[in-house]
């Protein structure tokens, strides 16, 4: 099968995948969002009718009048349809890429879902994937280090602290963090809200500072993990023929394992390299709030919070577009690393 | 197989599993873990879980530490005590329709206890006019006598509570002014009334700087309680204990509302066991089938099968399960937590079960056993599956953390089950109530570590059956 070919249908397999979430989703939350949507359109008209009577400008009939404002509200909000038309009205809108706007701003003023994401990504990636970036480093090189002195008190050690970090829940060291280092020492800011009134260097030391917290915890939790699955890889790949040929031939260590088998274990590492970087695009829901970092989890949990059906849809499309674009680049990658494997036979496995 | 068999085979894999040091600490651990579960309502209460959601602990303190951190402030914090109806009435004594309650306390803290409550005092009068009236002194070692209350009348079930009164804070002022001498400006009495710490002050020395910095007066204090009971009046103390509120509490503290961490971690466990496990082996079993399945199949079903799992990967999945938490109404019953765990959690196990079955498929055995007429569910069931046992048992083990922090998750976002205590819900209160902005360390750390340490004991099994179970995959 040739490479084109291969990279058409795995993208229309992508898209068709994207569509059914998109209206799983949708089916989902349309049903979530309209019992709470029924409530507050009531509240709303209740609140409105209220300050009307203060102004003393109270209407002759008001239950008619209520009626019909409620009425005007369902209709805004497409309540006045039935359900299935409301479920594909919103996946048809969000594939077709048209977000909308949000009922309440989001960020101060913000009513655009895509102005939204616009701000919240940037943010995302500026916290998640930096973490990501520095966890994949040290992860790397500690890894590699292991791998080189197999049952060493080093490799131990790092096994150890591997097992320890993983087990411990994210928003929770994030949580004894802020307890420590904001709280009972004072040295960063518990609230990662930039400060608006700075600009220029103040500005981007301000942002620097109330980094330092999160990607701390981030790189915390997850470095222990990626040293020990690059140890593994490596472990498995030193053993290997190849290898032994090579030191035979009296190749310099270094060279045997930068040169020979790093190459060699690439593969799985690059895919787990581009799966995490994506995955981080989607930051985390519950560290963001915990840190109150105003990324795309923050926002996702908020929009889920209230009910802002167009947020809530165009997240969720960015988040499994871009996983299962991800997807495909790391398949790509992989053949392209890795000669053993052949295109069409890498999609199968 | 025969039992000599099975016998041999758990004898082969324990000597292998020896070996691992791991496996044995996770051994270790998880026994720790059942331990605590079963017991749980013999180390604790056997009610907490519904005494957790219920008003049940207004009698205990606010957000105290637990009684152990002042082995390393060294500071010594008083701690809660309860002095119950049967020790009251060895104190009690009755003269002339007064009745007199001496109760000895012993002051040997650098804190003393935050406050006095006297509870369940009831006063009968047939006398409109008339009603037993209870005054309240304190008679301290250098021989000094502080009145708390003197002649407030009781109707009826009565609590008194001492340290946020403004009777008492007026009438400690007043006698502090009187014994020192100390002149006080009028905007610092009036903050003092409303912000003294009465009972540090009751339990300090008189010194002139007493207000600003209390020093604690150690020694043999006795707390009075006397009830004057005119003609047509009576008392009843059958109900009657006194609180001396603590400032520590318990093994781990309290939290906003007076509950003790210390129980509702040890009852956590077995929420955080039950859904670990189950999830763990239903979501194994799933996949495990799932894969074998397409892989037996092959072909278009093996497509349209390895199509839904693909759909079903790219679900993100955390904010799905808080998208069906509200959608439950904004509580996810245990049970409820565990098939949508199960729902997300089969996708991996099935892809990598479905390429370990492709190669089981090839062997002859399996082709002999199709050649024979054999059944599509008896090939899968009884030649397929239990070859993927030994990886089955890792991953169940493996697949525990993973279920225990969802589950920790969900709940942290207020999501939870309701009708149990879990340590998710416990941090979600911490966080709502600001526990990392005020300091209360003792509200966050343990429940946290709690998670991680029943994290730690399945990684720690999972990896070490990982190493003795799938040779072939071994490492090192």
């Amino acid at each position: 099968m040739g490479m084109g070919k291969y990279l058409l249908i795995r993208a229309i397999n992508a898209l068709i995948v994207l569509g059914i979430v998109t209206l799983v989703v949708a089916a989902l939350f349309v049903k979530v969002a309209e019992k709470n949507l029924t409530d507050q359109i009531i509240s709303q008209v209740n609140a409105e009718y209220q300050s009307l009577l203060q102004k003393g400008r109270a209407p002759e009939d008001p239950e008619a009048w209520k009626q019909a404002r409620i009425e005007y509200y369902k209709q805004l909000y497409h309540l006045d349809k039935p359900y299935w038309w409301r479920v594909f009205y919103y996946a048809k809108r969000t594939i077709t890429l048209d977000f909308g706007n949000t009922r309440i701003p989001i960020f101060g003023t913000e009513r655009n879902v895509k102005n939204i994401i616009a701000l919240a990504l940037p943010r995302t990636i500026l916290l998640f994937t930096t973490a990501q970036i520095i966890v994949i480093i040290i992860g790397l090189l500690l890894g590699v280090k292991a791998a080189q002195k197999v049952g060493s008190f080093f490799d131990r050690a790092l096994s150890i602290l591997a097992l320890l970090t993983t087990s411990i829940p994210m928003w929770w060291f994030g949580m004894i963090m802020l307890l420590i280092f904001a709280f009972k020492l004072g040295w960063f800011p518990a609230n990662s809200m930039p400060d608006p009134n700075l600009t220029g260097l103040a500005h981007v030391l301000d942002v620097a500072k109330r980094l330092v917290l999160p990607i701390i915890t981030i790189v915390f939790v997850l470095f222990g993990g990626w040293a020990w699955v690059t140890r593994n890889i490596m472990v498995g790949t030193m053993q290997e023929d190849f290898i032994m040929a090579a030191r035979a031939k009296g190749v310099p260590e270094r060279k045997v394992i930068y040169g020979h088998a790093l190459r060699a274990s690439a593969p799985p590492i690059v895919t787990m390299t581009i799966f995490s970087l994506l995955a981080s695009l989607g930051g985390a829901i519950i560290t963001e709030s915990v840190f109150n970092w105003p990324g795309m989890g923050r926002v996702y949990w908020i929009a889920i919070e209230t009910n802002e059906i167009n947020l809530v849809m165009g997240l969720t499309f960015i988040n499994v577009a871009l996983y299962l674009a991800g997807v495909i680049i790391a398949d790509i990658s992989y053949g392209f690393l890795d000669p053993r494997v052949r295109v069409g036979a890498s999609a199968r496995v | 197989m025969r039992w000599v068999d099975i016998k041999d085979s758990i004898s082969n894999f324990w000597f292998e599993f020896k070996r691992q040091k791991t496996g044995l600490l996770g051994i270790a651990l998880l026994i720790f873990w059942i331990l605590v579960a079963i017991g749980a309502p013999y180390i604790t209460e056997p009610n907490i879980p519904e005494k957790w959601r219920q008003s049940a602990w207004i009698d205990y303190p606010k957000t105290v530490p637990p009684t152990w951190t002042g082995i390393f402030t060294g500071v010594k914090e008083a701690p809660h005590e309860i002095i119950p109806m049967e020790e009251l009435q060895k104190y009690t004594s009755v003269e002339d329709g007064i009745i007199k309650i001496d109760i000895p306390y012993n002051m040997k803290y650098d804190i003393p206890p935050q406050d006095i409550v006297i509870r369940n005092i009831s006063g009968n009068s047939t006398n409109r006019r008339l009603r037993p009236s209870l005054s309240l002194y304190i008679v301290r070692p250098d021989g000094k006598t502080v009145t708390l209350l003197s002649g407030i009348k009781i109707k009826g079930a009565t609590d008194i509570q001492i340290a946020r009164d403004n009777e008492v804070r007026k009438n400690v002022i007043e006698w502090v002014k009187q014994e020192t001498g100390i002149q006080l400006d009028p905007n610092k009495e009036f903050q003092l009334m409303t912000t003294l710490d009465t009972l540090r002050i009751v339990f300090a020395q008189l010194t002139p700087d007493i207000f600003d910095s209390p020093q604690p007066l150690m020694g043999e204090y006795h707390i009075i309680i006397e009830v004057k009971t005119p003609k047509g009046t009576s008392v009843d103390l059958s109900g009657t204990e006194v609180i001396l509120t603590g400032r520590t509490y318990g093994h781990l503290g309290t939290d906003d509302k007076g509950r003790d961490l210390f129980a509702g971690i040890v009852w956590g466990s077995r929420v955080s066991l039950t859904i670990g496990i189950a999830t763990a082996v239903l979501t194994v079993l799933v996949g495990i089938f799932y894969g074998v399945t397409a892989a037996y199949f092959g072909g278009w079903t093996d497509e349209i099968m390895m199509r839904f799992q693909e759909f079903m990967a790219s679900i993100p999945s955390l904010p799905i399960l808080i998208l069906l938490g509200t959608y439950f109404g904004g509580h996810i019953a245990l049970w409820q937590i565990v098939l949508l765990l199960v729902l997300f959690g089969w996708v991996g196990i099935a892809r990598v079960a479905r390429s370990m079955a492709y190669q089981i498929k090839e062997q002859t055995y399996v082709e002999a056993a199709v050649a024979l007429g054999a059944g599509t569910g008896r090939i899968i069931f009884k030649h397929m599956m239990p070859q993927l046992l030994p990886y089955a048992f890792a991953q169940m083990a493996l697949s525990v953390p993973g279920a225990v922090l969802a589950e920790a998750s969900l709940s942290f976002l207020g999501l939870g089950d309701p009708t149990q205590v879990t340590w998710g819900q416990i941090l979600h209160d911490a966080q709502v109530a600001g526990a990392a902005v005020n300091g209360y360390w003792w509200w966050v750390i343990p429940p946290g570590l709690a998670i991680a340490l029943v994290a730690l004991t399945f990684v720690l099994l999972g990896t070490a059956l990982d190493r003795v179970l799938n040779p072939r995959l071994r490492r090192l």
